[in-house]
């Protein structure tokens, strides 16, 4: 695929203009705006659409399959692979803008949803019925439900709720060519043929643009109480949350914040209450009031005999503490404000026995190249985050930056483990994913990328496709 | 163009800001939000050129502030695009409505271009004296459009022994907001203070209010209506009123300036106060500020309109302490429900 030609791209900005009226700009301002996501993926496109309806998206699609120009769907760009960046030019397709919540289904336990709704905008939607959408990144209150979709999203909740995968039952997609598919029904559960459904969950906007999403919501847990475990060194702790799900708990957040990431929180507004120095794991527990203040007294005593501290929490403390955990990742440079926090490398996860080697590995890349890192993260599903923060003005920061996120990668899959376990792949980790899922595996993959797109014209060079 | 890359690479693009900017909200373009507008600098600085899409950008920030509040990464973004507007000018880049605007203020000290007389409304001129203690300074909406606010501002604020300046100019708010230089304004109403020997200056503009702190010399202190208020509501003599009314926090007092329970202290000795459905910290904009309301009068009051769904049910009045935001929300279909914190007190005064 070449770059348009000026004739050719009167054309198109015509014909966008015929399909979605002044939903669409070339102007170069415009297009630095959607050069990319929170990673350091870039490329600018040629035109931003803004659809508004299914119909409108099957139309761009079949503009670009004509001309076989590269079309991009993007969500809030929040992503943190470079997975709405457009690399090689063509059209953004910003899907924000359709973003009605077109059902609440109680009976059958449902939402309709277009896919740029805010994922805690239908948990607010929700709340009115004591209901949710368990699947809770720390974006949750700017990141569309399409992009969530899109990279299998997840987070602190999913130890005990699962990634989105597990509450998407049906989306209409629209195919390169403009064709308009729904994968699924609406219902809980179906053994119909290859499950395609789960086949555009992850598929990062490589094999169509989701313009609706039929998804499972669960019922509010009761109660939620928080366990705050204070160690003295990271590993401990690592070793200590295998002891807990090894006697059978399943909590429903299990996170590790590391000694810096506590320093980060101190320096946040407001200041979540936690005073401790060590390394800290936050277990949360949910559902009624006996089983929670079980769990919590279970929890509590096995993390006794290694811990520095153990406390309680709930209520508006525990919210707090949420509340800034869910964006500390964004907020290091607030210890060093000449530092910039750069997503490389920052979402690795292993099996959860091999999280204590995974720590220790880690902190020995960071020493060994002298470069700051922060761990914080989903321990209970063995996903680390890793941030790496550096002076973006120094050259030879950003080498060992590189240097540092590659071994981290590396480490990650010598575990067994994945280069992503939420972030998604992108362009950012594009190169690790042949490797990870070995030749055989991604050559399927491909051929999954050439059935549906045969032009290549969706999102091209995400995932190595 | 030479921005500041530092305070520019501090933001990690995380896109939070996409939650909070009204402006955002209501365009819907990335470029219309804080993260597209820090993403626009960092072009510009490796030669976008600054086309009116570009400055349309800049230029719809209202610099509520409210990105400031909640950024996780501690960017100060409303700084930045001031100080971008500024050098755009400097380069001779501004939208006509932006020319036009200083154009009349430079020319006919307010920005109304009026070349009627800024004290039409005070009836008795022998109540100003030359030498006091404190200075109210009316700032050019009380001026000329709230002309009986004004009066009820000075009626209190003269029993503490305020005077006003006898040729009191714009405080330049509107030009530095938008990028021009206001020196010659500064200069002038500095120089007619020094002379009334006053040590404190007190003004009932949240807009005036941050100027006359942020960008005047600290030669006297600047106090706002509702501090001084605050402080002095014991001494006058206040009737309680059968009313419940909400307050609307101001940008420039609330987020730029923390005056956040002075106006409700006020409010309270004198009738029930409901709160909006954000107020404080997260009080939603009016959409007024930035030179929004003088250069996107529509987009302007479409945020200000949505402030309007924030007001509770059964209020009799919306408070507000800047006469901006007054216009923008009277405007926007509140009409005459919308009230000065100074009429509210003037409607209590024995
Ligand atoms: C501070 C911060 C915290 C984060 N925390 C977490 C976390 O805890 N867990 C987690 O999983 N992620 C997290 N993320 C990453 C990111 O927010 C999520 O991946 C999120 O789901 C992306 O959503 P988005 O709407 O921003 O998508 P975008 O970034 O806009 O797009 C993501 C991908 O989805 C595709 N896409 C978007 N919409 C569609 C559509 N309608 N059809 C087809 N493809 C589409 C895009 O092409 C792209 O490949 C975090 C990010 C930040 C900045
Ligand atoms: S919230 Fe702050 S760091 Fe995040 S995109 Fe907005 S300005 Fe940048
Ligand atoms: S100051 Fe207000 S209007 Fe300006 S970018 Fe920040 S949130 Fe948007």
């Amino acid at each position: 695929m070449t770059r348009l030609t000026e004739i050719v791209m009167m054309n198109i900005l015509q014909e966008l203009k015929e399909i979605v009226g002044d939903r669409v700009s070339a102007s170069p301002g415009e297009m630095c705006c959607y050069a990319g996501d929170a990673s350091q993926v870039v490329g600018l496109p040629d035109f931003v659409v803004r659809p508004e309806s299914t119909g409108q998206v099957s139309r761009i699609l079949r503009l670009c399959s004509e001309h076989l120009i590269p079309a991009v769907a993007r969500g809030a760009g929040t992503g943190l692979a470079g997975g709405c960046s457009p690399v090689r030019g063509g059209i953004v397709l910003d899907m924000s803008g359709m973003n009605r919540i077109l059902e609440i289904d109680i009976e059958n336990q449902q939402a309709i949803v277009e896919p740029g709704v805010i994922a805690e905008k239908l948990n607010s939607a929700l709340k009115p019925y004591g209901f949710f959408f368990p699947p809770d990144p720390g974006s949750l209150a700017m990141c569309t439900i399409g992009g969530m979709i899109s990279y299998n999203s997840s987070g602190m909740r999913s130890v005990k709720y699962g990634t989105v995968r597990n509450y998407v039952l049906d989306l209409e997609v629209v195919l390169a060519d403009g064709r308009v598919i729904h994968t699924g029904k609406k219902v809980l559960k179906s053994s119909a043929g290859y499950d395609l459904t789960r086949l555009f969950v992850g598929s990062e906007g490589t094999l169509g643009i989701i313009t609706r999403a039929g998804l499972k919501i669960a019922p509010m847990p009761r109660t939620r109480k928080l366990v705050l475990a204070c160690f003295d060194e990271a590993e401990n702790a690592g070793r200590t949350v295998i002891r807990i799900f090894s006697s059978g708990i399943t909590p429903s957040a299990c996170e590790i914040l590391d000694r810096t990431t506590l320093q980060v929180l101190k320096l946040c507004d407001p200041m979540p209450a936690i005073p401790e120095d060590g390394d800290v794991i936050l277990f949360e527990v949910d559902g009624t009031e006996s089983s929670t203040s079980e769990a919590v007294r279970q929890i509590s005593e096995i993390c006794q005999p290694t811990a520095k501290s153990v406390r309680i929490a709930d209520g508006p403390e525990m919210d707090g503490i949420w509340a800034a955990r869910r964006l500390v990742g964004a907020a290091i440079s607030r210890l060093d404000p000449m530092k910039t926090r750069i997503y490389m490398g920052e979402d690795v996860g292993v099996p959860i026995k091999e999280i204590p080697a995974l720590i220790k590995k880690v902190q020995q890349i960071a020493a060994k190249l002298d470069i700051p890192a922060m761990k914080y993260g989903h321990i209970g599903d063995g996903n680390l985050h890793v941030a790496l923060f550096i002076d973006v003005m120094n050259k030879e920061q950003w080498e060992k930056l590189l240097l540092a996120a590659d071994k981290i990668h590396r480490a990650a899959m010598e575990l067994g483990g994945t280069v992503s376990s939420e972030h998604g792949i992108g362009l950012a980790r594009a190169e690790y994913l042949p490797e990870q899922v070995g030749t055989e595996a991604f050559s399927v993959m491909q051929s999954i990328k050439k059935a549906l797109d045969p032009k290549g014209i969706l999102n091209p060079g995400k995932m190595g496709l | 163009m030479n921005l500041d890359l530092r305070a520019i690479n501090q933001c990690v693009r995380c896109g939070s800001c996409r939650t909070f900017c009204p402006v955002f909200e209501e365009s819907g373009w990335e470029s219309a939000n804080t993260r597209g507008r820090i993403m626009i600098l960092k072009a510009l600085t490796c030669g976008l050129q600054p086309d009116s899409q570009v400055l349309d950008s800049l230029n719809t920030c209202t610099t509520c502030g409210i990105c400031t509040e909640n950024c996780p990464a501690g960017v100060n973004p409303p700084e930045m695009i001031e100080s971008a507007r500024r050098q755009l000018v400097s380069l001779g880049k501004m939208t006509r409505q932006q020319a036009d605007l200083s154009r009349n203020i430079l020319a006919s000290g307010n920005t109304f271009a009026e070349s009627s007389d800024r004290l039409s409304w005070l009836t008795d001129r022998s109540l100003l004296t030359k030498k006091a203690d404190y200075v109210y300074f009316v700032g050019c909406m009380n001026s000329y459009r709230y002309t009986e606010t004004a009066a009820n501002t000075f009626a209190l604020l003269h029993r503490f022994g305020a005077t006003i300046l006898p040729k009191e100019l714009c405080c330049g708010s509107p030009l530095l907001r938008t990028g021009f230089d206001a020196r010659r304004f500064v200069d002038e109403n500095c120089r007619q203070i020094a002379e009334t020997g006053a040590r404190t200056v007190i003004t009932g503009c949240a807009g005036c209010y941050t100027t006359l702190k942020k960008s005047y010399p600290q030669d006297f202190r600047v106090q706002s209506v509702p501090e001084f208020l605050a402080l002095h509501i014991s001494q006058l003599d206040i009737a309680q009123l059968d009313l419940t009314v909400t307050y609307h926090d101001p940008c420039h007092l609330g987020r730029h300036n923390q005056i956040y329970e002075q106006p409700r202290r006020v409010i309270e000795a004198i009738c029930r106060l409901k709160e909006m459905k954000t107020s404080g910290k997260a009080a939603r904009c009016c959409g007024g500020g930035g030179g929004v309301r003088a250069g996107y009068k529509d987009l302007s009051l479409q945020m200000a309109r949505k402030r309007l769904e924030d007001v509770p049910d059964g209020v009799d009045y919306i408070v507000a302490s800047c006469p901006l935001c007054i216009r923008n929300l009277r405007d926007a279909g509140a009409g005459e429900k919308v009230i000065d914190l100074v009429d509210l007190v003037a409607m209590a005064v024995r």
